[in-house]
């Protein structure tokens, strides 16, 4: 223990930072000192406390007390889901090595690294790359990769919260495991904000039984100011967007009174919509204000962000692009519009304003109906109690599994059984059978289960000494174009027709546009003039008014960690903490949902039933999130009318649903502990949706990421065009030959998981069970009813098959697209 | 399989329509249908895109059920016969070929069959660029130049777009029916559904497995 504190590397280090006015954390020294004794770990702390000094200074001590156990070339991989942080921490890690005296060279390596520096890398890599996950899997499909990584000591994952729930973290948690292969005496240190779910997301890290594992958690905490901003009157009935324009004027006044403010909407569609609502209200805010998100070209974000960080901007409003990212200095004030959906999701944004360690962060929730105002009084209470949404890991993604073998393939060749036995020790791949991998190697090798061996199919062929490798140069071109685990919505590039590019745009959305018509995108209102190899030329605009796009992927549930808090503010409702000033705010409307209906308690769940002239109506409030509601409401459709045949129609928010009918609804006090029983949920919930159709949606992404179709880039002329098929079609196909393909039943587990959120149906079942259901009757809507039946989300139930589906919707009065 | 069968009176000819993706003719005792796009699962198998077997003996076994009901003499084929290169699926094609001897086969070349000479002369058929079977005109596209016939053609892989009540919405192949000119829908099951082009005045004639009605 002594030795090392009393060792060269540390002092220097210690006199570095002293030199500079600065100590080490508690949780920085105790990284620096596990990682000399050998340890891989997890470091818990949040943005800008120094997380990225605690593993990067842990090596850089190391390697100064120990030079000799390093050999020349990479030393330390730094892998980080964000690209465009890796800039600023290399800089900040080259200003340290430089200013401690050490020859170091320290790169990032990424889609955007010119060819030159690449080719460069692998002639010799620098001491310290800075990449991505896609970009290990690319530096894995090259020839003689091996060599690259032979030395390295250490790989940090940066930000493995922003991994772990998605396919990105398999692509992780898989080039771990080739790195270890490689270096079997590689350290493996996680980085990550708090989580719900800090030990497995520990144990997801770090599977491997023979590593000596820690966990640092840093004790700094954020300390974070919420301010909800309360509109001039309340609306007792309340609908969702209504309040927008008129809160306007109360966020201008903020804006002022800061330096530079972050305003959070949800969709790309509001941020373009606030945008303009903002510049017309204050028309001295041009130049100013900016609009930053996904779907705006990569110079004008970067553009953006290059002024946020010099403080000439005023106002920018963003999505989720700027949840995460390089910390700006000048942003001490955030402003979230409308729900935030998540605690995580509006703790983060938060922390974006008053980076620096002992700063408080500033956010001001703009509640776009007043029912949001429960959010805030149930956020504050979370925030207080710490409780915050797990992440959790995916399993048996066997997309990226073929991608990852075919990858090997591509790149040094692979024996079967040593990569079974490497990859079965990951956490995503604990639970492969032996069926399971013979599958996926006859998948790359022989294309899946067919009738006959198909003598052409020469993806993965087998050598002589037992190897299995990619000979073709075209697919291994074809593969390497396809390596990574995010696939993008089918997008158009925007430009202008006398050249310029403006952004991206979803060609389901484009497509529904004439030439002529008018859309907003990045701020501009702009003109369609025509679209050509998937680019849309277009001209400015005169039009006053446009559609704005909207995203597909716009609509985030809420999460049920932050339903729970909702659940318990509103049931306390009627009686506000003295300090809890948005709960007495909504007085009136709380009043009024009493007198007229109910307020539902933590124990209780509500149903109404009201009839109007639209016919009649059913809603009830689960608060478990769109999600979940889907689901729910389809079921309540199908228990209905198993009673009664009855058709409804459907509409969901993140509060509950509503099933309108035009007859009466068969809910009574008798019946309706049977139906929402828990007995054969699974059973009629699959009976309930069509979840073939889901699961076809969910085919989408695994396609691609398992090379079955092949991408077309945005803006390059079509190539491979006879390779072009679309994932509806294949899904369709393996549907019908290949009902046991391994790629179709991951579809239908993604929307068991992910779409029908099983698991969190189940409680949300077995909590109403333990309820006292309520079931009021009203003779108009109610402030919980309103918003529901304003929001435009609908769907329909419907039980028959195709033939009679299609007759009946001919007898409806169809119409022809 | 159920033949479902639209009888439609065009130009004084009687054309039936069926629910599998090919049109009878009484007259000329043929079958015409399109887009068949032989060896699209071999190429696709070739670029290592696995995909079964199974697709294109579906597609035969559907083509012999439509050639036996029919007792047809003649098979009409308005383009895209092959997708791409030659693969094994042409050997596979050419084998099932061999249990209908006396079958003539017509192909109107399409963009897609860009098989050399020398392969098709292989197969024995009557390839052409168009043919006058009058009063009709088969082409594998229908182009501004065809504007003065009736012509049949393929090669858009034509769908519809119904919809419903509350946001239902069913794609369906289908043939589009004009008084100037009949559009095939893709022979194959592998191909896709462009709902999106479609002529002027056009009746669509939509199928499912079962059925066939006019939209």
């Amino acid at each position: 223990m002594s030795k090392f504190n009393d060792s060269i590397g540390l002092q220097l280090i210690t006199n570095w930072m002293a030199e500079k006015g600065q100590a080490p954390f508690p949780f920085q020294a105790k990284t620096w000192q596990r990682y000399a004794n050998g340890y891989s770990g997890m470091v818990v702390a949040p943005t800008g406390f120094g997380k990225t000094f605690s593993v990067f200074l842990g090596v850089v001590i190391d390697y100064l007390n120990h030079p000799e156990n390093y050999p020349k070339g990479l030393k330390l991989l730094w892998v980080s889901p964000l690209r465009s942080l890796a800039k600023d921490l290399a800089k900040a890690m080259e200003q340290a090595v430089n200013e401690i005296g050490l020859d170091w060279s320290i790169q990032v390596r990424n889609g955007d690294t010119p060819t030159n520096v690449r080719r460069k890398q692998e002639r010799l890599m620098p001491d310290v790359l800075l990449t991505t996950p896609e970009t290990m899997h690319l530096l894995f499909s090259m020839k003689k990769n091996s060599r690259f990584f032979k030395g390295v000591k250490c790989v940090a994952i940066d930000e493995w919260h922003e991994l772990i729930g998605n396919k990105r973290g398999i692509l992780t948690e898989l080039a771990i495991s080739q790195l270890r292969a490689y270096s079997p005496k590689l350290q493996i240190w996680g980085i990550t904000a708090t989580i719900g779910n800090l030990e497995e997301a520990k144990a997801v890290l770090l599977p491997y039984s023979k590593l000596k594992i820690t966990q640092v958690k840093a004790k700094q905490k954020k300390k974070i100011d919420i301010i909800s901003v309360l509109p001039n009157e309340i609306e007792v009935l309340p609908w969702a967007g209504h309040l927008g324009g008129k809160m306007v004027d109360k966020i201008l006044p903020i804006i002022e009174a800061h330096t530079t403010t972050l305003i959070f909407t949800n969709t790309r569609g509001q941020a373009e919509l606030w945008y303009q609502l903002l510049l017309n209200a204050n028309p001295e805010l041009a130049g100013l204000l900016a609009i930053h998100h996904g779907s705006i070209s990569k110079e004008l974000r970067n553009w953006i962000e290059d002024s946020i960080s010099s403080g000439y901007l005023k106002a920018v409003v963003c999505t989720s692009s700027l949840d995460l990212g390089v910390d700006f200095k000048p942003v001490d004030c955030v402003i979230q519009i409308g729900s935030a959906k998540g605690i995580a999701r509006f703790m983060q944004r938060a922390g974006r304003s008053g980076h620096s360690p002992y700063e408080r962060s500033k956010i001001y929730f703009i509640p776009t109906h007043s029912l949001e105002l429960v959010e805030v009084a149930a956020l504050k209470e979370a925030v207080k109690q710490e409780q915050i949404e797990t992440r959790d890991p995916m399993v048996l993604t066997f997309d990226v599994l073929v991608q990852f073998m075919v990858t090997l393939a591509v790149g040094m060749g692979f024996d079967s059984q040593k990569l079974f036995n490497q990859i079965k020790e990951t956490h995503a791949f604990s639970y492969i059978t032996e069926d399971e991998w013979q599958w996926c190697l006859h998948f790359i090798t022989k294309g899946g289960k067919t009738l006959s061996n198909y003598e052409e199919f020469h993806k993965v062929i087998e050598d002589d000494d037992g190897l299995y490798n990619v000979k073709s140069r075209r697919i291994s071109m074809l593969h390497r174009m396809n390596i990574g685990a995010i696939v993008s919505e089918a997008n158009v590039m925007v430009k202008f027709f006398s050249g310029g590019y403006i952004g991206m745009i979803e060609e389901f959305f484009i497509s529904k546009l004439k030439p002529g018509d008018s859309f907003i995108l990045a701020g501009r209102i702009l003109e369609l003039v025509k679209l050509k190899d998937m680019t849309v030329l277009v001209k400015r605009s005169k039009a006053k008014k446009a559609v704005s796009p909207s995203w597909m992927g716009g609509r985030l549930p809420l999460t049920s960690h932050l339903s729970h808090f909702l659940r318990l503010k509103l049931s306390d409702a009627l009686e506000p903490g003295r300090l809890e000033k948005e709960l007495r705010f909504l007085n009136p409307l709380i009043l009024r949902q009493a007198k007229y209906s109910h307020i539902p308690k933590a124990d209780e769940f509500l149903i109404e039933l009201i009839e109007t002239k639209d016919g009649h109506h059913v809603f009830m409030y689960p608060f478990e999130g769109r999600l979940v509601h889907e689901v729910f409401s389809a079921l309540m459709a199908y228990r209905l009318s198993k009673l009664k045949p009855l058709t409804f129609t459907i509409a969901m928010n993140d509060y509950g649903f509503e099933l309108l009918s035009d007859q009466p609804i068969p809910i009574s006090e008798e019946n309706i502990t049977l139906l929402l029983s828990k007995e054969n949920l699974m059973d009629d919930v699959i009976a309930s949706i069509n979840a073939s159709e889901m699961a076809s949606r969910k085919f989408r992404d695994i396609a691609v990421i398992a090379g079955l179709v092949v991408q077309t880039q945005p803006g390059t002329r079509k190539n491979n065009k006879s390779l072009q098929s679309s994932s509806g079609l294949i899904f369709r196909v393996l549907e019908d030959y290949e009902k046991d393909n391994l790629l179709l039943r991951q579809a239908y587990s993604e929307v068991f998981n992910q779409q029908l959120e099983e698991v969190r149906l189940q409680a949300a079942f077995e909590r109403i069970s333990k309820s006292k259901i309520i079931i009021k009757h009203a003779k108009s809507f109610t402030p919980l009813s309103f918003p529901l039946k304003v929001d435009s989300l609908r769907g329909t139930m419907s039980n028959e098959n195709l033939d009679k589906r299609i007759q009946r919707i001919k007898n409806q009065a169809f119409k022809i697209d | 399989m159920i033949i479902a069968e639209e009888h439609i009176k065009v130009k004084g000819e009687i054309l039936v329509l069926t629910n599998h993706r090919a049109i009878y003719w009484k007259r000329e005792n043929a079958l015409i249908l399109s887009d068949i796009h032989i060896g699209k699962t071999g190429h696709f198998k070739k670029h290592g895109i696995p995909m079964p077997d199974a697709i294109l003996q579906k597609d035969l076994e559907r083509l012999k059920a439509l050639i036996v009901h029919f007792k047809a003499k003649k098979l009409v084929v308005v383009g895209d016969l092959f997708h791409a290169e030659a693969n094994k699926d042409m050997s596979t094609f050419k084998s099932w070929l061999v249990q209908f001897e006396n079958l003539k086969i017509i192909l109107i070349k399409g963009n897609h069959d860009r098989l050399s000479k020398q392969l098709m002369s292989d197969f024995n058929f009557q390839v052409e660029t168009e043919l006058e079977l009058s009063p009709f005109l088969l082409v594998h596209e229908h182009l501004e130049q065809h504007n003065e016939e009736f012509t049949i053609s393929g090669h858009t892989h034509p769908g519809v777009l119904i919809k419903g009540k509350g946001r239902q919405r069913i794609k369906l192949p289908c043939y589009q029916v004009t008084n100037k000119q009949i559009i095939l829908p893709a022979f194959s099951l592998f191909t896709g559904l462009n709902a999106r082009s479609e002529p002027k005045n056009v009746a669509a004639y939509a199928f499912t497995e079962t059925s066939i009605f006019k939209l």
